[in-house]
């Protein structure tokens, strides 16, 4: 996944506008560098407006959630003057948000770690030739990534297993959505050398052993690329929630907030603190892994 | 100890490797396979919400409801919503993110900046992405609303029949980019920068370096974003769902009809059965796939010709 390693400057020539032959240096020396031209100043402008577009949004979002609510009626696009945190407060308390994100971590840690477990058990002995039948198991994980819409069978199986409206029949649900994760891991594997699992089984290593406690050390960067994919998945789903957990006290996070918004339709400041409240974890969480998060969504869905 | 098509299992005794890759394959067949072929089944009957009702077997009775005139209209208007928005969200995502890939991969400080900017709305999800814009285009004052009342108007926007759908497809297409562009810079940042200098000793422009370096070879990654995008705008609803309601006519998909004929919502929804709502599936799968292998097909007869 190297051609992803899409921060690191890469030293290709420019395909269109002016070149710039200055390098490096974060000092602005007008001697060591070109005059700025005017293609590069509308190259500029034009990344502050792509830039604008995704920011202001979430500016838009962070000023709204500190007015009070008469702020926003009366000025509704003006930047707020007086700041007040007491929305997320409120939000918190009514939205209930508390619970929410209780669950939702439970199901999001749960149904992602399961769910990169099972990539694991079955990618790593199909690439291994272990198994028999190797064509055909490989030729399901591909059939997995391209399956009709399933809701409805979904539904009726939770129903007729005992698993409708609990949390465990959603956590095997999401979990078992592995999607691109077993050609990730096979794919990974083969770059491990055979002669790891010798060495290791001579050491009289069992294979149970061997696959949940010396892999995953090997494997570090592909099952984390697959722990992050399915966890985005689990932690954004709102549909599969919305049809197997009716039971309010078990609603993950998006459901939650999508239920406040149906409650609180017209106090828009508040709404904006609790969709604050939602996003601003994954928000943490994207600046932190920012390079990583882009290569593995990426890379999963090239592959798929 | 080895089998003719295996290869030598280095570690004894067989059986931990066969239970434990059983365990975790009957997991992903029980709750993903058994579905996705179960919906072929169950669309040949009348199964419903309530599991003590009893189920028949009726055939293709719901694919003739499907086309029938008391479901044509809608499910028409439907298929033609579902295929004005994909191939308005594959057009609009791809051109604007070829833009922007090649924009943020000049010399120019803070593109990495830009870069994961534009990324951000694929972690945040449907559901906050909704909340933001209903929050942007709230008809009773905001960014939106400033907008038209410079000209003059007003506007409901998401309830607004003849806007909603627009506005669905700038947001689709807001949240999309962010892949779209990753894909497109990884492309770029492909293409050897020996064919560029070349081009230049021969005295080409930019444009023409666009024009006969750039565009051929970035064009395996015009059809791997094309077929990303048309497959996922064929069936994706979640957020239509969030901005706009499971039963709002005027952004009403295919997608968003298998929900609403299935769990309620739809008026009188009640009326048809969880079955039909398969049958709705299997219709969108079959489109889905004509669609993908017509476009994959096309597109890579375009590539040959590059």
């Amino acid at each position: 996944m190297s051609f992803l390693d899409i921060t690191t400057p890469v030293g290709s020539k420019n395909p269109a506008g002016p070149a710039s032959p200055a390098r490096g240096g974060s000092t602005a020396d007008p001697n060591s560098r070109r005059p700025i031209t005017p293609g590069k100043v509308v190259l500029y402008v034009l990344m502050v407006v792509v830039v604008l577009m995704y920011l202001y949004p979430l500016l838009f979002l962070v000023s709204t959630a500190l007015k009070s609510n008469n702020d926003f009626v009366t000025n509704p696009t003006g930047v707020v003057t007086h700041p007040k945190l007491g929305n997320f407060a409120t939000a918190w308390q009514k939205g209930n948000f508390g619970s929410y994100v209780l669950n939702s971590v439970l199901y999001t840690f749960v149904a992602a770690g399961l769910g990169t477990a099972i990539s694991l058990a079955v990618g790593f002995p199909v690439s291994r030739g272990y198994l028999k039948h190797t064509k055909i198991w490989n030729g399901l994980f591909a059939a997995m990534l391209f399956l009709p819409n399933t809701l409805v069978t979904v539904f009726q199986l939770a129903l007729r297993l005992h698993l409708y409206d609990t949390r465990l029949g959603y956590i095997l649900i999401m979990a078992s959505g592995v999607g691109v994760g077993p050609l990730l891991v096979s794919g990974y594997v083969k770059s491990i050398p055979k002669e790891l699992d010798e060495a290791a089984a001579l050491d009289g290593i069992s294979y149970l052993r061997y696959l949940f406690t010396f892999l995953p050390a090997l494997l570090k960067p592909v099952l984390s690329t697959v722990f992050i994919l399915q966890a985005i998945g689990v932690w954004n789903d709102i549909i599969l929630a919305t049809i197997l957990l009716p039971d309010q006290s078990k609603s993950p996070v998006t459901l939650g907030l999508f239920a406040f918004k149906g409650t609180y339709t017209s106090e828009w400041s508040l709404l904006a603190a609790a969709t604050l409240i939602v996003a601003a974890p994954l928000l943490v969480v994207y600046v932190f892994l920012q390079r990583f998060l882009v290569a593995s969504v990426v890379g999963g869905a090239v592959k798929g | 100890m080895s089998g003719s098509a295996q290869t030598q299992f280095v570690f004894g005794r067989r059986w931990q490797a066969q239970s434990s890759f059983a365990v975790a394959i009957s997991l992903v067949v029980v709750f993903s396979l058994v579905p996705a072929v179960g919906i072929v089944v169950i669309s040949l009957t009348d199964i419903r919400s309530l599991p003590f009702l009893p189920v028949h077997w009726i055939g293709f009775a719901n694919y003739k409801t499907f086309f029938g005139s008391a479901q044509l209209a809608y499910n028409v208007h439907a298929l033609k919503n579902t295929l004005v928005f994909a191939a308005a969200v594959t057009l609009f995502q791809n051109v604007i993110a070829l833009f922007i890939a090649i924009l943020l991969n000049q010399k120019l400080r803070g593109r990495n900046f830009a870069r994961a900017v534009v990324f951000m709305p694929t972690i945040l999800g449907v559901t906050v992405i909704g909340l933001i814009f209903t929050l942007l285009f709230n008809p009773t004052g905001g960014p939106g609303a400033s907008i038209w009342k410079a000209f003059g108007a007003s506007s409901a926007f998401f309830g607004d029949p003849h806007l909603a759908m627009t506005l669905v497809i700038g947001v689709q297409v807001w949240a999309g980019i962010g892949v779209a562009v990753v894909i497109y810079l990884a492309g770029l940042q492909a293409i050897p920068s020996e064919l560029y200098e070349v081009a230049s000793i021969d005295g080409a422009s930019s444009s023409q370096k666009m024009r006969h370096v750039t565009y051929p070879l970035l064009a395996p990654s015009v059809t791997a974003n094309t077929l990303l995008c048309i497959i996922g705008a064929l069936q994706s609803y979640q957020l239509i769902y969030v901005l706009t309601g499971p039963i709002n006519p005027a952004t009403q998909v295919l997608s968003l009809a298998i929900f609403t004929q299935g769990f309620g919502g739809a008026q009188g929804g009640a009326a048809l059965s969880q079955g039909y709502a398969a049958a709705i599936s299997i219709v969108q799968f079959v489109i889905v796939m004509i669609v993908a292998l017509a476009a994959l097909t096309y597109l890579k007869r375009k590539e040959t010709q590059l």
